[in-house]
């Protein structure tokens, strides 16, 4: 990308650029002389203007007054130079009215003026820049922050080329249903723009490439434009369905003088979240009460600890298992009625709660040469939905899935509509169900432990294996952080710790990445560790190998923001999904299997990539490889008290696949 | 679960499958077979130990019969891929599933303390 540092034109490049050193001096001497001449004729210039005016000159006083600087210019020379009450420093005033702690950026000329105003206006405190090494990075973190401190930040990026830098990065935050704030740099008068570059990283409309995918975008043209639209964009972006938007920050808005006089600042006003309609909710009360084996499936549901709270307390209302799609942390693992996919099967009424994708929660499609399509609960069982996914306007990317006809869809949010809905089945609750209830509790807890006590058993299998075990490496780190305040902040493609580890609170983990996008899984986990950092927990991150050369810049970021961080590399040298793809086309095709030809295109092995020497070079404390799984838990016990310290860790293990 | 007749038939079994291996002897044909393992990518889904992940069930141990195995590879019924012996030959898939049935059991629950 072309940044601000390369922005000389050819033009600009001419003969009289290029001095050399004794002509520079003499061109300083002459120089002085004549700004010393020109502030005497314009002072002329002005006088004799002012006397056309027949009016009195201006005093000191009232030329400091006017111009606001105790100094040798005159106002001309001051309108020609400098500018005070730069417009860029309301911006950051807007910013701070809506409790934006960060705006993460990499930076770009055409948003020199905010940036200034941050650093210098803002004393880079509330929000403070945080140096990111690409805007995908930027804006992956702002997701996983997001998903912990419960706000956004803010992500500035640099006009056309930013906005493309960022756009994957947005379609994950997209798809995940996950407030960002974008402020797009550009330059709109085209006879105020630089020559060169400043062209190719302008636009008529910058934010067009991510449109699709964002809730909402504007291109304000004043200050109090700017001031609203913001506020509107971050009210915007938290009502559920939420998701990112972005406001163009104009580049002559940010650098000129903003009107004298204070600037109105509008008011965050938080829109409730919508909640479901009140004979619906009866309705779908009515029917779970009644039910023989009702379900609860859950996916991008809690926003918080008393999201996970009031779906408890509907749970158990019901004794109802619930079977989490890991959209969100939803539910405690540790509690008896987290379940299973195969409680679905038994299930007479299902009640899915800010599903993605209801179609795929009762239906199997086989990735065969002839995709058949399954239903996979009773035929007779009722679905239920609750969410707000109806209400998404949205139509070109495919992420809705395919189309479901619930019995009862209920639009509205659900953690919002819980506690109505769960009062409701207490008064349909038939008086004669108590019975039912203590017999399906009991069932319950005993498959509970059975369950837990399965996966356990599972995990050895090999547990002694080198490349090391996926189930090794989640439980060997549990044990290194079991007995401190954790959090997990990484998606991964093993699941033994949603299992095995004991995952009670809102933030004992965050989801995935919305759009599968690769190159999130680094970026969120170091944008929730910033928001973990505040409350002393140590972030624990698998890192997938293909997902961090994306944008291994994070590693850097972490560093020199001090953000402390324990990744555990589950190294396993490819981009192993695709590996097992090409081999089903192999398969599939009869041919080639007798070869690498699954490994052409997909494998990381040659040369194999020495992450723990990436880490250190980008600043952090790092161990590895690790190949041998007994080497595994002493470098994770030294890792976690690097952590503890404030430092971000990498321990690379070279991994079983999967 | 082991039952004394699933030990009865896997004996039976390693025995046929010792000459199907045309004279060489078990550890040969295991060690073989590891090989074809990895080149025929059946370590993709069921890991390098035949653990299972979450791509694929676990594998090995097992008792499982050679004629059961060969169901599984040649016509499978959920998310596998069929492997015809057009490209997976029969004597590959013996070999295979002479390494599968090399894989000895792994440490008990109890003497694994990250497992406690």
């Amino acid at each position: 990308m072309t940044k601000t540092t390369q922005e000389t034109t050819p033009e600009q490049n001419t003969d009289e650029t290029r001095l050399d050193r004794r002509s520079f001096i003499a061109g300083v001497s002459a120089t002085g002389v004549a700004l010393g001449s020109a502030a005497t004729t314009a002072g002329a210039q002005q006088t004799a203007q002012t006397e056309h005016m027949a009016a009195a000159p201006p005093s000191e006083a009232q030329r400091v007054a006017d111009v606001g600087t105790p100094d040798e210019y005159s106002a001309d020379e001051h309108e020609k130079y400098f500018v005070d009450n730069p417009g860029s420093d309301y911006m950051i005033d807007v910013l701070r009215s809506l409790n934006i702690d960060y705006v993460a950026t990499n930076p770009g000329s055409s948003f020199r003026g905010l940036h200034e105003s941050l650093v210098n206006y803002g004393g880079n405190s509330k929000p403070e820049l945080l140096t990111c090494t690409h805007e995908e990075q930027a804006v992956a973190m702002g997701h996983g922050y997001y998903k912990v401190a419960g706000k956004p930040l803010a992500v500035a990026c640099h006009g056309t080329v930013g906005i493309q830098h960022a756009s994957m990065a947005v379609y994950n935050a997209w798809c995940d249903r996950v407030p960002v704030v974008l402020i797009a740099g550009n330059h709109l008068d085209a006879t105020q723009r630089r020559l060169g570059v400043e062209w190719a990283h302008s636009a008529t409309d910058c934010v067009r490439p991510i449109r699709d995918y964002i809730k909402w975008d504007d291109t304000p043209v004043s200050l109090p434009h700017f001031g609203e639209s913001m506020v509107r964009a971050y009210k915007l972006s938290m009502t559920p369905p939420a998701g990112p938007v972005a406001v163009v920050c104009d580049g002559h808005l940010q650098e000129e003088a903003a009107e004298h006089g204070p600037m109105a600042m509008p008011r965050m006003s938080p829109t409730q979240p919508p909640r479901g309609d009140a004979n619906a909710v009866e309705e779908a009360a009515r029917w779970l009460a009644e039910a023989e084996s009702p379900v609860i499936v859950v996916d991008r549901m809690a926003h918080n600890q008393e999201g996970v709270d009031l779906l408890v307390e509907l749970a158990e209302t019901l004794q109802a298992p619930v079977v989490d799609r890991r959209g969100r942390m939803n539910f405690p693992n540790t509690h008896y009625l987290y379940q299973g996919r195969g409680e679905l099967s038994r299930a007479d009424v299902i009640l899915g709660l800010e599903l993605n994708d209801v179609f795929g929660v009762v239906n199997s499609v086989r990735d065969i040469a002839h995709k058949d399509t399954r239903r996979t609960v009773r035929p007779d069982a009722r679905v239920i939905t609750i969410g707000v996914n109806d209400l998404y306007m949205k139509s070109n990317y495919q992420n809705f899935q395919r189309y479901f006809d619930a019995d009862l869809s209920i639009a509205g949010d659900a953690q919002a509509t819980l506690a109505s809905l769960t009062e409701a089945v207490r008064n349909a609750m038939p008086r004669n169900r108590r019975s039912t209830l203590a017999d399906r509790e009991e069932r319950l807890r005993a498959q509970h432990a059975r369950r837990r006590q399965e996966v356990l058993d599972t995990a050895r299998y090999g547990w002694n294996a080198s490349p090391v075990s996926t189930a090794r490496i989640a439980m060997e780190t549990w044990n290194a952080v079991k007995d401190k305040d954790w959090a997990l902040v990484s998606q991964q493609f093993f699941t033994w710790q949603f299992d095995l580890w004991d995952m009670d609170r809102h933030y004992h983990h965050i989801g995935g990445s919305g759009g599968a996008g690769v190159g999130y899984g680094g970026p969120a986990a170091v944008g929730a560790a910033l928001a973990h950092r505040d409350h002393g927990r140590i972030a624990v991150n698998f890192q997938n190998d293909g997902d961090l050369m994306y944008v291994p810049g994070i590693l850097w970021t972490a560093a020199h923001h001090r953000i402390p961080l324990l990744s555990v590399m589950h190294n396993n040298r490819a981009y192993h999904q695709e590996v097992m793809h090409l081999q089903r086309m192999s398969a599939r095709r009869r041919r080639g299997l007798d070869g690498a030809a699954a490994r052409i295109g997909n494998v990381l092995d040659d040369p194999p990539i020495d992450f723990a020497a990436l880490g250190k070079s980008l600043g952090i404390w790092t161990a590895g490889p690790i190949e041998d799984p007994k080497d595994l838990a002493p470098a994770l016990r030294e890792g976690v008290a690097m952590v503890e310290q404030g430092v971000p860790v990498l321990i690379d293990v070279v991994a079983q696949p999967r | 679960m082991r039952t004394i007749a699933g030990w009865v038939f896997g004996l039976g079994l390693l025995g046929v499958l010792t000459i199907g291996l045309q004279g060489r002897t078990l550890a040969q044909g295991a060690a073989e077979g590891r090989e074809l393992f990895v080149t025929y990518g059946c370590w993709q889904c069921h890991g390098y130990e035949g653990q299972g992940s979450v791509a694929g069930p676990r594998i090995a141990p097992t008792l499982l019969p050679y004629a059961a195995f060969e169901v599984l590879v040649r016509r499978p019924a959920n998310l596998m891929p069929a492997y015809a012996p057009s490209a997976l030959p029969d004597d590959v898939l013996q070999e295979i599933f002479a390494f599968v049935q090399s894989i000895e059991e792994p440490p008990a629950l109890e003497d694994i303390p990250a497992l406690q």
